[in-house]
């Protein structure tokens, strides 16, 4: 486990240098973390350098010697005449100059600056033991956000919330805020847990923090919503769960979390889940505990985060579920090798709902409640909705393997700090990867033609008739998402959608689903404009850059490990079907391109 | 639905009671308490409740309506 010194509260960022930080944090406030050394590339700031001379050393005499080097060196602080640290910025080749300078018999050390992030580091006496805050990074994100002002439903066997009839609160949720939720089982408002297992998951979102008693939780500031629809023995019925997402949606919920599952589909949860959605909300849904390849209900239905559960050692946990609907892992324990591998959070008994236990559980019912609290967090700092939210928990998340997704992790391990840092940058970042995959298998389509059969690789690419078709079909118009992206409603949803390379507009018709559409992601569309094409002359030059567009895209999609594809039996099919259109598409474009040419 | 299979006690969500039955499928058990006898071999009668949710996401829900221990 990492040392932390016992400086619980810093909440500035400050910069030091990380080699000399030892000497200085007594004196600064920083506290200490094993973040940032001096081969960290993203602690750097940027041009800037520190130096550390003999004890002593006069400005005189750096000031004489900074000349070679090319930098303009001052004292860090008051301490420098003693200490010999000083710092320069704006140099322009960081590693050159730092060679330059260790050089030289004065100094003892020269490094590039690098920013030291504080940590935050609860004094809840169990603290230690919560492995899987540590594991998701968030003693570094609580410094950025602890979810404040932001409701999350927790739609379970209700929270131990009050001291109501036979009742009692749990002592580490005193203080916490709580929104008036609702007893779908009993039909009451006293939402009250007598089971335990929805206690210890609104634990994970937001147990009493820094109080000095029990254990952590991950957003601490926020609000918790209890709804109860399992009743003790941890059973309900789907009506009542499409009711509770409504509840919780028409009640001012921005994260709504399920770890719940079972039932067949229906479509009365689905209709409440997408509902949720275009109203601005979360849902997390824990993938099950099946252990096998196939996500249950809720968390299979498209706009729901489906999450997997791992242990201590970030590998699947052999109960958790898996399969093509998976987007991010987080820590649900993993007893096999002791209790301590489970979550541990303060909840009730289970055979006496007065009396406060705290408990390690195991299952994907802990893992989800990892990710609302995330997402909760993402929404306190100005997340503008749920695409936005999913987006920075998927980009961040670490990931597993050399895959950006697999079924086992999503697209990876959940990161809270990672996470946080992408909320507010703005919108995608441009994908060119397609566009510059198209434009090379144009060299080569062009390649397999007759040197009199075919035009100029420039002169073709950047006609407009072919450059616009192709442009949207690998990029999509991707200055609309700059100007609008991240909006969340229908308005926003329409804007995202069309904004998309057309292979993804298929979205915008089946929703935005977790599974790209195979009709869309096929040479479907350039054959029926070639089709077209076989009447109007005049639209060759726009199918072919249809046709080459659709080939760069699926060509890319092939080689990054694109989305599952629905209604395909097994995800291995993906792969030979996207190359395999690539190869129509290219096909196409290139009867389009002989054509052309040969008028 | 008649089955036979063994009662096990999982350790998921805080404890959870599934029937494991002998065509491998695996039910988590809804009913009678008296059931929750770890490695016991049962017959049960009862029905999968399709429209059933809970924490164990193990598999169907079965609601017992009669069982014999074996």
């Amino acid at each position: 486990m990492p040392v932390y010194e016992s400086l619980a509260k810093c909440s500035v960022h400050l910069l030091v240098a990380a080699a000399l930080a030892a000497g200085c944090c007594a004196k600064s406030k920083v506290g200490p973390s094993k973040g940032a050394s001096s081969d960290d590339p993203d602690a750097r700031v940027p041009g800037a350098i520190v130096v550390d001379f003999k004890d002593g050393t006069t400005k005189e005499e750096f000031d004489a010697w900074e000349k070679e080097w090319g930098v303009d060196l001052e004292f860090n602080s008051i301490e420098g005449p003693v200490d010999g640290v000083t710092i320069a910025v704006g140099v322009k080749d960081v590693d050159q100059v730092l060679e330059k300078i260790r050089k030289h018999p004065a100094v003892e050390a020269a490094e590039p600056l690098m920013s030291l992030q504080a940590s935050f580091v609860p004094n809840d006496p169990e603290y230690p033991k919560q492995w899987n805050l540590r594991q998701i990074h968030m003693p570094k994100a609580w410094e950025m956000s602890r979810g404040s002002g932001v409701i999350v439903a927790v739609i379970d066997t209700g929270i131990a919330y009050e001291d109501y009839q036979e009742f009692r609160r749990v002592p580490d949720l005193k203080g916490i805020k709580f929104a008036k939720g609702y007893d779908f089982v009993n039909d009451d408002e006293h939402p009250n847990d007598d089971h335990g297992h929805g206690t210890h998951v609104a634990g994970t979102i937001a147990q009493a923090t820094n109080n000095g008693e029990g254990v952590a939780g991950i957003a601490f500031e926020a609000t918790l919503m209890p709804i109860k629809v399992l009743n003790q023995f941890g059973m309900g019925v789907s009506s009542d769960i499409a009711d509770a997402i409504r509840f919780a949606t028409d009640h001012g919920a921005k994260v709504i979390n399920m770890s719940l599952g079972g039932g067949g589909y229906s479509r009365v949860i689905e209709n409440a889940i997408k509902y949720a959605r275009k109203k601005g909300v979360t849902v997390v849904c824990a993938a099950g505990n099946s252990g096998l390849g196939r996500v249950s209900y809720p968390a299979a239905y498209d706009g729901a985060v489906a999450v997997s559960a791992v242990g201590p050692d970030g590998k699947r946990a052999p109960y958790s579920s898996f399969g093509k609907e998976l987007d991010i892992a987080a820590p649900g324990g993993d007893k096999r090798s002791g209790p301590e591998g489970g979550i541990l959070q303060n909840t009730i008994d289970r055979r006496n709902p007065a009396r406060s236990v705290y408990e390690y559980y195991q299952g994907t019912s802990m893992a989800a409640p990892h990710v609302s609290g995330v997402a909760a967090l993402l929404y306190a700092r100005g997340a503008r909705g749920p695409e936005e939210v999913e987006r920075a928990l998927f980009e961040g998340a670490s990931p597993v393997g050399d895959k950006d997704w697999s079924e086992e992790y999503g697209h990876g391990l959940l990161n809270a700090e990672a996470s946080l840092k992408l909320v507010g940058k703005g919108p995608v970042p441009v994908d060119w990867a397609p566009l510059l995959i198209g434009a090379g298998l144009l060299a080569f389509v062009l390649l397999t033609l007759k040197t009199r059969q075919r035009m100029g690789y420039l002169n073709i690419l950047f006609s407009p008739g072919f450059f616009i078709p192709l442009v949207l079909a690998t990029v999509g118009v991707f200055f609309a998402r700059w100007a609008f992206g991240g909006a969340s409603g229908v308005s926003g949803e329409i804007v995202n959608g069309v904004s998309l390379p057309i292979p993804d507009w298929g979205r915008i018709i089946f929703g935005r689903g977790k599974m790209a559409s195979p009709i869309f992601y096929s040479a479907l569309i350039p054959l029926v404009a070639s089709l077209i094409a076989i009447r109007a002359k005049g639209l060759r030059d726009v199918v072919a850059g249809l046709g080459m567009g659709f080939a760069g895209f699926l060509a890319y999609a092939a080689w990054a490990k694109a989305p599952p594809l629905a209604y395909m039996p097994f995800t291995f099919l993906a792969l030979p079907w996207l190359l395999v259109n690539a190869l129509v598409c290219m096909f196409i474009a290139r009867a389009m391109l002989r054509k052309e040419a040969a008028r | 639905m008649k089955l036979s299979g063994k009662v096990a006690f999982r350790d998921l969500e805080g404890g959870v009671w599934v029937l494991e039955a002998d065509d491998g499928q695996i039910y988590e058990l809804a009913g009678d308490r008296r059931i929750q006898k770890h490695g016991k071999r049962i017959e049960v009668e009862g029905d999968v409740n399709s429209q059933g949710v809970g924490i164990a996401m193990v598999g169907p829900v079965l609601s017992v309506r009669r069982y014999r221990f074996l």
